[in-house]
């Protein structure tokens, strides 16, 4: 029971503001009924657009999701990548083993006795044979390098598809395309002699 | 080529001790045969900076030949090592290595070294540049 109506029920009230008390309470009964209708539209407003919003948010992880698939994360972490990586070691070493090769014979020929020019020149061709199968290493070492290459390309396709559906941008200005950033022997020199002649 | 390289240029000491600083062997091996055929004779090594900076605090060389990367130490930290240590400092220093960007180089003359070469290079290369440290 409300404050109002308990007052007006109390011995003595006159009948006149008991009358009163009631209309007031039915204004304020209206009052708060319209108050009520008028925040259910505006909840029920809320509620959609939160709703739409989520369905949004849900929408966006699903399509990221399926990117993160398309990537193959798993595959490039333990194939593709450590793969590239073994062709470049296998690059490294067999581009060391046919300098040594090369090395040892240029040394040989550099130390070798040319006395007996006959046995000198049959020692020559030998050791430049060598150099020649030596330098075979320039075949292989240009398919591992295709296949790296390769590998870089995939990874990169594939992360720009990904950005594009994550609709990421860079941070900041965007970069310049890549280029190789290399001196000729020439311009090292102008650079170094500027100090020189500074 | 150089612009101060020539005949006029006082001839090199061939006898004077050079170190050769690079971590990969055949690197070495390439530049001690060079400088075989250049006629010096006196050429030690050392596969990074640390090592190199241990054996010039044994020896006294007349001429540091070193790549830049190298790990631990690399060749700019050597050069910055020796540029800063008044026992040091006056040693001749080329930089050899393919780090040609033009920061490398900026950064190298900034520390003070004396000539830089890019790989690759052959020993017409290695030989004006030495002969151009020494008639400075």
């Amino acid at each position: 029971m409300s404050k109002t109506k308990a007052r007006s029920n109390r011995p003595g009230v006159r009948a006149s503001e008991r009358r009163g008390a009631a209309a007031a309470f039915s204004s304020v009964a209206s009052l708060a009924e319209v108050t009520a209708d008028s925040l259910e539209a505006v909840l029920a407003k809320i509620d959609g657009e939160v709703f739409r919003e989520l369905n949004l948010i849900a929408d966006h992880i699903e399509t990221l999701r399926k990117e993160i698939v398309a990537l193959q994360p798993s595959r490039m972490h333990r194939e593709s990548i450590p793969a590239a990586g073994l062709e470049l070691d296998a690059i490294v070493s067999a581009t060391e083993s046919a300098s040594n090769i090369i090395l040892g014979c240029a040394e040989q020929v550099m130390a070798a006795n040319a006395s007996d020019p006959k046995r000198y020149k049959a020692f020559v061709d030998e050791q430049m044979l060598a150099v020649f199968e030596a330098c075979s290493f320039q075949d292989l070492t240009g398919q591992r390098i295709g296949k790296v290459v390769d590998t870089l390309k995939q990874i990169e396709a594939r992360v720009a598809r990904f950005a594009k559906a994550a609709r990421a941008e860079d941070a900041g200005k965007l970069q310049r395309a890549a280029r190789l950033s290399t001196n000729t022997q020439e311009a090292i020199d102008r650079i170094i002699d500027g100090r020189k002649r500074g | 080529m150089n612009g101060r390289d020539g005949a006029s240029m006082m001839p090199v000491d061939a006898s004077m001790p050079i170190l050769v600083v690079d971590d990969y062997k055949t690197m070495i091996r390439i530049i001690r045969n060079l400088l075989k055929q250049l006629g010096f004779e006196h050429v030690d090594d050392a596969a990074d900076g640390t090592e190199a900076l241990a054996k010039m605090r044994q020896k006294k060389y007349s001429l540091v030949i070193s790549d830049w990367n190298m790990e631990p130490m690399t060749g700019y930290e050597l050069l910055k090592e020796v540029r800063s240590d008044t026992q040091l400092s006056k040693t001749a220093f080329i930089m050899v290595t393919a780090e040609s960007k033009t920061e490398n180089v900026v950064a190298a003359k900034k520390a003070g070294v004396d000539n830089y070469i890019v790989k690759p290079f052959n020993a017409q290369t290695l030989k004006s540049k030495i002969d151009a440290v020494f008639a400075d």
